[in-house]
């Protein structure tokens, strides 16, 4: 068994009691970027959550592990610590908390006071640079008024700024305008191609191929159902785009009706 | 304070009031005056008591017999600004001169409540602070009393002349055991602008009985901004009567009730005529067992159309034990007003909680985080920096 890599064994997970995961197997390497398609209520977000440590997601089984340590039991702060890094779909806002804070103490908790304060500064405005962003935002308080598009962009700055080794996107792309998904598709981009993204595992999830075309996927991966039904090359998210998810049911699920 | 007894023994406050004139002379508030206030505070109902499970103080029988009157030292700071008057309680009469005059007592009418009569019986230190007509003063006008020890006695009065422009910062601290019993009287002229800031952060034995009450002129704009943070009990109020057109008032307010402190804070906004405007704000947080109750009132009386008012009030549990009861009351007998109000009270919520963790940020910072972001709308409308990180500050060492 490989010793690096965010690897996923047969991870299965309930919510309520409903069993939503039932047997994942997925592993993403350093440097790679997997895409997690799927239809809504296949799982997709259930997988980002249980990963991260999310209270209300119980593990009934598999494990999770970011080369070779077990995540699953630890808290959701000691999982960030071990490098991985969790891109919500739906941001929560922290009122009174400017950006500028949250990110300092982020950056310290999670790489434990590497930088002085004028290197962290330093970092900070390059990193805004990189996204394109305002430094109007470092003022603001997190989350608290902003946009859909803001909010997917103060994510990929908290991404820039934590550079973990695994970074899981969920849905970064969704509930977007065509111009804010345009400025998150080239931030996302901008990081990938940036030395710590080059280094960076990403999992990609979403409903739509549209942000692999900023971000192009070396392997993508079919949920349905809480399960990985296929997977394969860059090729599969077109497939997606020209015929949707109805194909590939008929295929794996079929043969039911 | 720490026996109970069901009524004052009033003639054992008599002596105390005896002796502490014999002491001190009356100052700026006449003997006469004085009994008076103390035969008030005798017939005057004490207020009732939050009903909390875990309130532990009956007002009622609170025991004033024993206390100790003493001077606390007091320190003056920015009180050279030209237009600025600055002179002890004491020789106010004296040297304040027609200001002193024209605003002492101008506030209440009848002393209005228990502490507010205790506080004029005994009043043993204070401040008069005037600023003239048209002066306006850039840098804090700030005192600090400092309780060293027994049971401080303190009145500030602020008056600004017609158009003038101050910021004014009373402070409390000092490791007394004892009663801070004290009354603010703030008298604003037309057109008069005042940023007035009172921080206490006396010991964690202390009791703090507090009456603050305020005129405001034609135009004026009043900014109030109350920080309780320390003490035992505080028992404070805030009262602003809106009686001239355009005048305004912004309160705002934060508690944060740690150990087993009790905090019980009214605030109230009367509106006698329109057009006039308000807007409350109070923030307040308890962890451990810590208690506390905000009545704020508003009252938008016949007549006073266009009256606007505003109260946002919200409270954050951080323990089990912790309690804050908040209780609006909104009484609108105008038409053609704008009345708005808006309550919470919670614990942190688990997604913001999850998501600050999610960053790498362990559990019991990232409640801290939040607790102190919670305060931060309040915190904002303190004013000056200076002021603003000071109380930050007090309150990161309070959730340590």
């Amino acid at each position: 068994m490989s010793q690096t890599g965010l690897q996923i064994d047969d991870l299965r997970v309930s919510v309520a009691e409903t069993e939503i995961l039932r047997g994942i197997d997925l592993t993403v390497e350093r440097g790679r970027v997997h895409a997690l398609m799927g239809p809504n209520g296949s799982g997709k977000s259930t997988l980002a959550f249980a990963m991260t440590g999310h209270p209300n997601y119980t593990v009934t089984g598999g494990s999770v592990t970011l080369d070779g340590e077990e995540l699953l039991g630890l808290s959701p702060d000691k999982r960030a610590k071990a490098g991985l890094f969790l891109s919500f779909q739906y941001p929560a806002a922290i009122p009174g908390v400017t950006v500028a804070n949250f990110l300092r103490s982020a950056r310290q908790s999670v790489r434990g006071g590497d930088l002085t304060p004028a290197k962290f500064r330093q970092l900070v405005f390059e990193k805004l640079d990189l996204l394109n962003m305002d430094t109007a935002f470092l003022g603001r308080y997190v989350n608290d008024g902003f946009s859909g598009g803001e909010k997917k962009r103060l994510e990929m700055l908290q991404l820039a700024i934590l550079a973990p080794k695994y970074a899981v996107l969920d849905e970064t792309d969704s509930g977007l305008d065509v111009d804010a998904l345009a400025a998150v598709g080239t931030s996302l981009r901008a990081l990938r191609e940036s030395d710590d993204g080059k280094n960076t595992g990403f999992l990609i999830i979403t409903h739509y191929p549209r942000i692999l075309q900023h971000v192009p996927a070396d392997v993508v991966h079919v949920m349905m159902e809480g399960r990985i039904v296929k997977s394969g090359g860059p090729e599969l998210a077109n497939e997606i785009e020209r015929e949707g998810y109805d194909k590939i049911r008929e295929e794996v699920l079929g043969g039911v009706g | 304070m720490a026996s109970v007894s069901p009524t004052l023994p009033i003639g054992a406050s008599r002596e105390t009031l005896d002796a502490t004139l014999a002491r001190s002379g009356e100052g700026a508030i006449s003997r006469a005056a004085r009994y008076a206030a103390l035969e008030e505070f005798a017939s005057l109902a004490p207020p009732r008591a939050p009903q909390g499970r875990f309130w532990r103080y009956d007002y009622a029988k609170l025991d004033f017999a024993q206390l100790k009157p003493s001077v606390p030292s007091v320190a003056l700071r920015g009180e050279t600004q030209r237009g600025v008057t600055a002179v002890p309680f004491s020789n106010a009469a004296a040297q304040g001169g027609e200001a002193f005059a024209n605003a002492f007592r101008t506030v209440f009418g009848p002393l209005d409540t228990r502490f507010a009569a205790l506080a004029f019986a005994f009043q043993n230190t204070g401040t008069f602070i005037h600023v003239a007509a048209g002066s306006v003063v850039d840098d804090p006008i700030v005192v600090r009393y400092e309780v060293a020890e027994g049971d401080a006695f303190p009145y500030t009065l602020v008056s600004l002349g017609e158009g003038a422009r101050a910021t004014v910062v009373e402070e409390f601290t000092g490791p007394s055991q004892g009663v801070i019993c004290g009354i603010t009287e703030i008298v604003l002229d037309a057109r008069a602008s005042l940023h007035y800031a009172g921080v206490q952060q006396s010991s964690s034995q202390s009791h703090v009985f507090f009456t603050r009450r305020t005129r405001c002129g034609a135009g004026s704009s009043l900014h109030v901004a109350l920080a309780e943070l320390g003490s035992a009990l505080t028992y404070t109020t805030l009262h602003a009567a809106l009686a001239q057109p355009d005048a305004n008032v912004e309160i705002t307010s934060l508690f944060f009730n740690t150990g087993d402190q009790h905090i019980d804070l009214t605030s109230g906004v009367d509106h006698l005529i329109g057009p006039t405007h308000s807007q409350t704000v109070v923030k307040s947080v308890a962890t451990g067992r810590g208690q506390g109750r905000y009545l704020g009132n508003i009252a938008i009386r016949p007549g006073a159309h266009g009256a606007e008012a505003s109260l946002r009030d919200d409270a954050l549990l951080l323990s089990k034990e912790a309690h804050i009861d908040s209780i609006p009351a909104l009484e609108i007998a105008s038409n053609d007003v704008k009345a708005f109000h808006g309550a919470t009270v919670g614990s942190i919520d688990e997604e913001e909680l999850f998501y600050v963790t999610s960053r790498g940020i362990a559990r019991g910072e990232a409640e801290r985080m939040i607790a102190l972001g919670f305060f931060e709308p309040a915190l904002e409308r303190f004013p000056g920096e200076a002021l603003r990180a000071r109380i930050r500050a007090a309150l990161e060492s309070k959730l340590e």
